[in-house]
């Protein structure tokens, strides 16, 4: 019996393509993925010899140790890790790679990466995307008719005069079809595994069992919609309608909300603020940068305030001046990002498509909060390389008393807690709730 | 063909829609999602306008009002140019979002376009935006496959169909008064949207040139193409399918396929064909160039001291102090203008693989109308790929005119003695900083637009021009049972 109805569904014509569809999707998403880490790939391989070319060609041009500062890049690197090439995320627009000199941190922070804003438009499609987006389509098609193609072809009747329990029947076709989806599932997840080579840890399994997880979730809503009992024509409409409101419609209206509710204003005004902060103090007198530089730095008060037309030590106090004068816009911008991620993540939580893509982006490490971690951890790896500069500068220590070759680039990772019973919670109570309620559908009916 | 039995057959399909209560649903979760994207297309503009509009002019202040100083200071001292959103972007917000809002212009240093909306997006930006377009091209295309899709069919399945073409209504007629009758409700959805757009458009603070008006009338014109092929193919597909439960299967597949999975497929195969470089790679690929080429900032570079040379030559001096201009003033206008067209040069290559990237999606319009409809929209609402090229286009040339006119200014009003170490620095008058003016941005004429766009338009045209010779072919070949 299990095995006839089994042929009977691979037999359909829509199932073999759907099947194929997602096939071909899911590693392409894969491909994808592996694409991605190849470019980051290629950019870090180069990092290192980058950067120690860039520091000797400089040490050999400059005499000045606060002249070579001036164009010195130093690199932090946030490497993703091999399960970015299943979820993306916002790794794209944000790099990885933050090279900074120790002049005025505000104006270098923020640069973009390099992309063509048609792939950013279009969205990557990993296979964290794929899973969301598509797979719940494959589902829908599955499903739609599970009871209503037996009504239409007037078979139901037979099935329900010949076995004992038509609940019993229709687990049999629906775990038939859930069965082939995991397989389907498991087998891209195996692909990807080989092609990206995935390290098995607790983020992989992690994102499999939400993956699973997700898929169930969308059986659970066919299944509750199908045991209203309506006829084909009826589910499909119904169906694709959900699909559209749910990963259309919805986190599209939640995202314009989110972004016209916290516009980030800030982010210009920091921009335009450390330029005033800095600039203005060329034309004034000297004393002025100096006061408010050894307010922020006692330390350094001994070097006093110089004499001469042009001195480093005031140079990079005036630098100094652009990051702390726009600080209160640095952090105002910092606390609108967080409101809108504590928005956008709370309005998530009911809605299964959007929780999923946090969970995805979270457990990969490409997540919005990620990044501003990274920020953070750049803005204290600066704060570490000027503390350690500014004294040899404020000298005038020859340059050539410097091991510049220690100056390699480092390594930083922004670390995602993920409470996985919180995170599971919500997909786990909607998936059951679902069935049970199509379950409760079905006994009402055949009592009946 | 007779013109009474067609507008009778419209009509009647028009009534039959009235009939059930779906169809009121509909009108209102269409209105509603409709008055939503209105809002917040008009929203975004309205507050993003403004920040940027605010920022511009801070930041233009900031520059007017410093004093008396040396030009490169100011050279350094910078620019900001802040892209402004078209007022159609109300309409199809595009690529809006993942376009950089600001860039600092300077001497010497091309700086990326930062704080797009995307990089402060907490990644719901991958699911896609509401916009009227967007309700245009994805959801409507829905609703019309679910009001047309039994156009035909259900008349054969009932057994009127027969009773009809009896009466002698040809096959021809048919299929047109029932696409009419199909377009009309089309435009029930549509007039709609574009008459919001239209208020959204005059609500605008902005003078509305003669080209904006245009670019609305094109764009809604091309629209009425779409939802005619649609309409067309609707009802094509419900004559030759045996029910209309077919029919309508046949259509969600096709709205699944052309509307969801190629749209999303056919860009990520471009970027995936055509592999572009990081800014790392950009950055490394300039700075070699840059070293090849001649480094102003290198004092034994071999480009500039040949140069030295050759200038003392020309002047007949020995030294560069008693040359009749400012000598580092010159350096850097030698250095600017060949490190701008390495930038340049480099820049345009990389838009050239962005171009190859793209041409996937453009050619899929002959594949798939809604692709075709897509590009155009936001071509000619401002939001294309173009449109965000053109900006940065215009602030780097900006840029160079910034940097080249305080490169002049130093030239002939700086004076080639050095200072000691505690003299005052030489200064120009701030009268100078007025004189140049402040980064005006201009969009894409239409007529542009519409020449980057000449493929989508040329298939978007084809496919209606195909929608008809379908008609023909079907009203032939098709049969009643």
């Amino acid at each position: 019996m299990y095995l006839l109805i089994a042929k009977q569904f691979i037999r359909s014509k829509v199932v073999q393509l759907s099947l194929l569809l997602l096939l071909a999707l899911g590693i392409m998403g894969v491909l994808i993925g592996k694409q991605f880490l190849q470019k980051q790939e290629r950019t870090l391989s180069n990092v290192t010899q980058h950067q120690q070319a860039h520091i000797a060609r400089n040490v050999e041009l400059h005499r000045e140790i606060g002249l070579l500062l001036y164009y010195l890049r130093f690199t932090l690197i946030d490497q993703p890790d091999r399960i970015a090439g299943l979820s993306i995320g916002q790794r794209d627009v944000n790099p990885s790679v933050q090279s900074i000199t120790i002049r005025t941190l505000e104006a270098q922070l923020h640069d973009t990466d390099l992309n063509n804003p048609s792939n950013l438009q279009s969205g990557n499609l990993d296979l964290g995307f794929v899973i969301i987006y598509l797979l719940p389509l494959v589902v829908i098609a599955f499903l739609f008719n599970l009871l209503s193609e037996e009504k239409e072809a007037g078979t139901w009747r037979l099935i329900a005069v010949q076995s004992n329990s038509t609940l019993r029947f229709l687990w049999m076709k629906l775990s038939v079809r859930m069965l082939l989806t995991y397989c389907m599932l498991g087998g891209i997840l195996l692909f990807a595994y080989l092609i990206l080579s995935l390290p098995v840890n607790r983020q992989l399994i992690t994102f499999i069992l939400v993956a699973i997880l997700y898929t169930t979730f969308w059986f659970a809503f066919c299944f509750w919609v199908v045991s209203f009992q309506r006829n084909s024509s009826f589910n499909a409409l119904t169906l694709l309608s959900a699909w559209l409101i749910l990963a259309v419609l919805l986190p599209a209206s939640v995202n314009n909300y989110v972004a016209n509710l916290y516009p980030v204003p800030e982010s210009l005004a920091a921009m335009v603020k450390q330029r005033e902060g800095y600039h203005e103090k060329w034309d004034m007198d000297k004393k002025i940068t100096m006061d408010k530089f050894y307010t922020h730095y006692p330390q350094f008060k001994k070097y006093g305030v110089p004499q001469e037309t042009f001195n480093w030590t005031w140079y990079y106090a005036m630098q100094q001046m652009g990051d702390d004068e726009s600080l209160k816009e640095r952090m105002a911008m910092r606390a609108k990002i967080k409101q809108r991620e504590n928005a956008s993540r709370w309005l998530a939580t009911a809605i299964p498509t959007m929780h999923t893509q946090f969970l995805f982006n979270d457990i990969a490490r490409t997540s919005l909060s990620s990044h501003l971690q990274l920020l953070d951890q750049t803005t204290e790896f600066h704060e570490r390389l000027r503390l350690y500069f500014y004294p040899k500068i404020f000298e005038n220590a020859p340059v050539k008393s410097e091991d510049w070759k220690k100056f390699k680039p480092e390594y930083t990772r922004a670390e995602n807690n993920i409470n996985i019973t919180f995170a599971l919670l919500p997909l786990f109570l909607l998936t059951f709730g679902l069935a049970s309620w199509g379950v409760f559908n079905f006994r009402k009916t055949n009592d009946a | 063909m007779r013109g009474r039995q067609v507008s009778l057959l419209a009509n009647q399909f028009w009534k039959n829609a009235f009939q059930s209560t779906a169809f009121y649903v509909l009108l209102f979760a269409m209105a509603t999602i409709t008055g939503y994207a209105a809002y917040s297309g008009w929203q975004t503009y309205r507050i993003q306008n403004t920040i940027r509009l605010h920022y511009q002019q801070q930041a233009r202040q900031g520059w007017e009002n410093n004093p008396d100083k040396h030009p490169h200071r100011m050279a350094h001292y910078g620019a900001f140019a802040f892209r402004l959103k078209h007022p159609l972007s109300m309409f199809d917000v595009g690529m809006e979002s993942y376009a950089g809002n600001a860039v600092f212009l300077e001497a010497h240093k091309q700086n990326t376009v930062n704080f797009s909306e995307a990089s402060f997006s907490t990644g719901l930006l991958r699911f896609g935006e509401i916009s009227l377009a967007m309700i245009l091209q994805i959801i409507l295309p829905l609703v019309v496959f679910f009001l047309g899709f039994a156009a035909v069919a259900v008349e054969r399945e009932n057994g009127t169909l027969k009773v009809l073409l009896m009466q002698g209504v040809s096959w021809g007629e048919l299929l047109v008064g029932k696409s009419l009758g199909l377009m009309s409700l089309a435009l029930l959805f549509f007039i709609p949207v574009g008459i919001v757009t239209l208020v959204l458009l005059v609500s605008a603070e902005i003078a509305l040139t003669t080209d904006t008006w245009l670019r609305y009338l094109v764009l809604m014109a091309s629209y009425l193409v779409f939802f005619q092929i649609l309409c067309v193919f609707t009802v094509l597909v419900s004559a030759t399918s045996r029910t209309s439960n077919h029919a309508l299967m046949k259509l969600l597949a096709i709205w699944l396929v052309f509307f969801i999975v190629l749209p999303k497929t056919t860009q990520a195969i471009g970027g995936y064909v055509y592999r572009s470089p990081s800014k790392i790679e950009f950055e490394t690929t300039i700075e070699k160039q840059l070293v090849k080429e001649g480094d102003s900032h290198n004092p034994d570079d071999p480009h500039y001291v040949a140069l030295k040379d050759s200038v003392l030559r020309a002047h007949r001096v020995d030294s560069v102090h008693k040359l009749p201009f400012n000598y580092s003033g010159f350096v850097m206008r030698e250095g600017e203008r060949i490190s701008s067209a390495i930038y340049t040069r480099e820049f345009s290559n990389l838009l050239k693989v962005y171009e190859m990237q793209n041409s996937f999606s453009r050619f899929m319009g002959f594949v798939d109308p809604y692709a075709a409809i897509h590009y155009l929209s936001m071509a000619l609402s401002g939001t294309d790929f173009e449109s965000y090229i053109h900006f940065q286009k215009q602030a780097e040339a900006y840029r160079y005119q910034l940097a080249q006119k305080m490169n002049e200014l130093q030239m002939r009003y700086i004076s080639n003695v050095k200072l000691g170490p505690t003299d005052k620095p030489y200064t120009i008058s701030h009268e100078h900083w007025k004189e140049f003016p402040d980064f005006n941005y201009r969009f894409v004429t239409t007529s542009s637009a519409l020449r980057n766009e000449y493929l989508t338009l040329t298939a978007l045209l084809m496919w209606s021009a195909f929608s008809f010779m379908l008609i023909v072919y079907v009203s032939k070949k098709v049969k009643t049972l």
